[in-house]
């Protein structure tokens, strides 16, 4: 299967038998049909990719593929998903949980496989609230929320995700929303294609905890493509200054893409096994390297 | 003559003396003696003190000795710190430098009157033939060839090659160093001789290491492809050696940002079908184990070395200690088991990390390989290993027919069900740290968690008849015994010798498994035992409660325990035994005495 995809897949074969827990009208149903459209466009057969989660309403999303997943702990989604890609770097390897998982308590991983430059898609659905304990202040809540742990209103600035990972120096940084399916299939498409560590904030609204303004009407009146906007995904520090702009804009569509894209950590790691392999002794008699002569 | 011999060295870090060791049993590899060597040091990481124990025998060395034979000190201030770690008793020559200005009738010891003290004017005689302090160690060195016979020629063939590249003048600023502390033992020899005995097996060929890169070497050997750790002492040296030699077996490593991390990646390359582990100390398994609680859960093979250091927390970074036993044994939440392995030497770190691999890829969990830091820094030298004598165990994978139709925890009659992994056609199921049922979809099912618990835990009862993961020596039917693991066993077993050549009448028992309790092994142990010991280096006394919380132990069975950093000496463990049997003796007394 080549990795410039083919017609051979349709999105429904990437679609489980299970049946999301998630509550009607969530905005995950739009992130799961958005990811089999761009696997079906990217046509790598479901077991050549491994979908890793954390923990979260959104962290079930890879029993709902057909791909091998795993739903792992809360917060290290990213951490498994390395060592699936060093252990097999053939695989295509996807990422994906909620704003909580990602930026509150697995905060850590994130700017250290963008500093690896490890080839792995990482989809964040960001609802600014935590839905599965029902309703407590997210990492990226406004200011002021009111939550059932912030009933006087949130004392924290938020995460701006966007921003977060663009400083760490993230090689793909874009942002979708299900207010528009085709470009969300799309620009996740894209990011799997990107050639190193993407990461596709995804506008999720939470239909049972979430504000007004966040669900898909309220996100709508703000959203904005960012190619129409006419925006060179090239520029980083255009994609900087629009990046700062979220909670009040929804920018949609490619932030970044770096246009020389560096060797990724699976491309380092395939040189020095092959330059070492030489060197090894057999397996067996691996005990000389202990003889001292 | 002395068939073995037990140095002790202490100095500043910038002093060389475990440079000094390290050449010393090298030297006496290389004339055919089996040694060990123990490093200890301060935690300062430049300067603050440094010690070594060079054990040194014409035999197989099962631990680092008792009181020290030969004492030397650099300087007292720094001996001092080391305590119990560098016992002087009054079999021990004590060599001492003179520039410290104490007279030989004073030194700093109290309560023991050593055989012979010797104060040599070490610095000055560096400086005087090689120019520089720095020289002392080699001095030291040339002092040991002359006055106990060990590596008069091969001390200065490993310097040479040591330092070839560093070129000629510095080789023989050495030599000189060598040469002078040589001739000055030889002109003040000692009251009485104590020349080591020629070794029989000298040429043959030595193995030296420690115990870390033991375990690393082990764990390439039995097939793991891949390394996700976090720097910690006292266990990094298994991250060192894997980021040196696993890329030539096609493997990779991962110096992760954190503990977590390093698990994680470790539990994601075994999802993704490679053998996989991580080696960590005290702190680091308290962070890992939520990871291992996801392993047991989803299934998967994973070996964690925990090398145990002084906790709680930080605790003694650079001692060793047994206090990690309860954390290892019910480490994470839930109901589950978790086997723990110790090796209790270098050598047999070997057949335990495979051991490790081949349960964790057999019963498909995480095992952990309770090291300790004696034994992961400590130097033996070995005999060869005759590596084809290990079987090397894979998972067990779904065959064609298995995978139509798959089923990832499908109930089978030893609870053990095939394994895919990402890339095989056919077997795609969703892992999980959260409850499931066989074909791996998520389930809140009280009855299929009860079934997955039985799965999950049943599924180790064959480990438990593993006889040949506990050694027993000794008189089978002895009414004493001794039940010891990791470093203290090789204590243990040297007492045991001691007890046994005073007539005693005693047993030993070494656990590789700790963890699950195998009750049969143990109840057949102290079947014949009246009285017995349960020794380890913990404050709780760990070991003896694990196991009374499984096996009713004989009334007479008691532990014998210790904080870290408080070595156990073999003659320790023997006066225990002797008080034991003296409290054996009075407890039969009335049976063979008439009643009045």
């Amino acid at each position: 299967m080549s990795a410039t995809g083919t017609c051979e897949f349709q999105p429904k074969d990437y679609k489980s038998d299970l049946k999301p827990i998630w509550c009607p009208g969530c905005g995950d149903f739009s992130v799961v049909q958005g990811i089999y459209r761009a696997l079906a466009a990217v046509g790598r057969p479901p077991h050549e990719i491994a979908f890793v989660s954390g923990i979260g309403c959104s962290s079930r999303i890879p029993g709902y593929t057909t791909a091998y997943g795993f739903n792992s702990v809360h917060g290290r989604a990213l951490p498994i998903a390395q060592g699936i890609k060093l252990a097999n770097p053939d695989l295509l390897v996807l990422a994906a949980g909620g704003d909580g998982d990602g930026f509150s308590i697995g905060g850590g991983h994130i700017a250290h496989l963008i500093r690896r430059n490890m080839d792995i898609t990482y989809i964040v659905m960001d609802n600014q609230i935590y839905g599965l304990t029902k309703g407590q202040l997210s990492p990226t809540s406004q200011k002021g929320r009111i939550t059932c742990t912030s009933r006087y209103g949130s004392m924290e600035e938020p995460v701006n995700p966007l921003l977060y990972v663009l400083a760490y120096g993230a090689g793909f940084v874009a942002q979708a929303s299900p207010t528009d399916l085709a470009g969300m299939a799309a620009t996740i498409e894209e990011a799997i294609r990107y050639p190193g560590f993407a990461f596709v904030n995804v506008q999720s609204p939470c239909v049972t905890y979430g504000e007004e303004a966040q669900q898909i009407k309220g996100l709508k009146a703000i959203s904005e493509s960012l190619t129409a906007m006419g925006h060179n995904p090239a520029d980083r520090l255009a994609a900087m200054d629009l990046a700062q702009q979220y909670g009040e804009k929804m920018h949609l569509g490619v932030f970044y893409r770096n246009p020389e894209p560096p060797p990724t950590y699976g491309d380092l790691v395939k040189e020095r096994q092959t330059m070492l392999s030489k060197d090894a002794l057999p397996k067996e008699r691996i005990l000389d390297l202990f003889i001292k002569k | 003559m002395r068939k073995d011999l037990v140095f002790g060295m202490a100095g500043s870090g910038g002093d060389g003396i475990v440079s000094a060791g390290d050449s010393l049993l090298q030297a006496a590899a290389a004339e055919g003696y089996h040694g060990v060597m123990t490093k200890s040091f301060g935690s300062q990481i430049r300067g603050g003190e440094s010690s070594c124990r060079v054990r040194i025998s014409t035999t197989p060395v099962l631990n680092p000795g008792g009181n020290l034979d030969v004492a030397v000190a650099l300087n007292w201030d720094d001996f001092l710190k080391f305590g119990a770690e560098l016992p002087v008793s009054g079999t021990t020559v004590v060599i001492y430098e003179a520039a410290t200005n104490i007279p030989e009738d004073q030194i700093p010891l109290v309560g023991v009157t050593p055989l012979q003290v010797i104060a040599v004017p070490i610095a000055a005689m560096a400086k005087e033939t090689a120019g520089t302090e720095r020289a002392k160690n080699t001095v030291v060195l040339g002092l040991i060839a002359g006055w106990f016979g060990i590596g008069a020629v091969a001390v200065m063939k490993g310097i040479r090659k040591k330092l070839a590249k560093k070129g000629d003048e510095l080789v023989e600023a050495n030599q000189r160093a060598f040469d002078a502390g040589r001739a000055f033992a030889m002109a003040h020899p000692l009251k009485a001789s104590m020349n080591i005995v020629a070794s029989e097996t000298k040429g043959n060929v030595k193995l030296i290491t420690d115990g870390n890169d033991m375990s690393a070497a082990a764990a390439i050997f039995a097939g793991c492809q891949f390394f996700g750790g976090y720097p910690i002492t006292p266990s990094t040296e298994v991250m060192q050696f894997f980021t040196d030699q696993v890329w030539k077996y096609g493997g990779s490593v991962l110096q992760a940002e954190d503990e977590i991390a390093g698990i994680g990646a470790a539990v994601g390359a075994s999802f993704a079908g490679k053998k996989s582990m991580t080696a960590t100390s005290g702190p680091g398994l308290s962070l890992k184990c939520e990871m291992m609680g996801l392993a047991s859960i989803a299934e998967l093979p994973l070996v964690i070395i925990d090398v145990q250091r002084g906790g709680p927390s930080t605790g003694l970074p650079t001692k060793t200690e047994q206090s990690d036993l309860f954390a290892a044994a019910f480490s994470a939440h839930g109901d589950v088991i978790r086997p723990v392995l110790a090796p209790t030497s270098v050598a047999d770190t070997f057949r335990i990390v495979i051991e490790a691999f081949n349960i964790a890829e057999y019963y498909q969990t995480p095992v952990i390989v309770l090291s300790d830091q004696e034994i992961a820094s400590r130097k033996e030298t070995l005999d060869p290993i005759d590596t084809s004598q290990f079987k090397i165990i894979d998972r067990l994978r779904p065959t064609a027919a298995e995978l139509q139709g798959y089923t990832r925890f499908k109930q089978t009659e030893n609870h053990i069900s095939p394994i895919s992994h990402p890339g095989m056609l056919g077997g795609t199921y969703l892992a999980s740290g959260i409850e499931h049922v066989e074909s791996g979809a998520p389930t809140n099912s009280g009855s299929v968690h009860q079934r997955m618990n039985d799965k999950r835990t049943k599924k180790f009862d064959p480990l438990k008849d593993r006889k040949d993961l506990f050694e027993i020596t000794g008189n089978p039917n002895a009414p004493l015994a001794m039940v010891a693991w990791g470093s203290v066993a090789g204590v243990c077993r040297e007492a045991l010798a001691m007890a046994q050549a005073e007539g005693m009448n005693v047993k030993l028992m070494v656990p590789y498994l700790l963890y699950p309790v195998a009750e049969g092994a143990y109840n057949e142990f102290f079947a014949s035992v009246q009285k017995g010991l349960i020794i380890d280096q913990t404050h709780l006394a760990q070991t003896f409660k694990l196991l009374r919380m499984h096996i009713d132990l004989p009334k007479g069975v008691h532990p014998l325990s210790r904080s870290g950093a408080n070595p156990f000496l073999p003659g320790d463990i023997v006066a225990a035994l002797h008080h034991l049997l003296s409290e054996l003796q009075r407890s039969h007394e009335g049976e063979l005495q008439p009643q009045e």
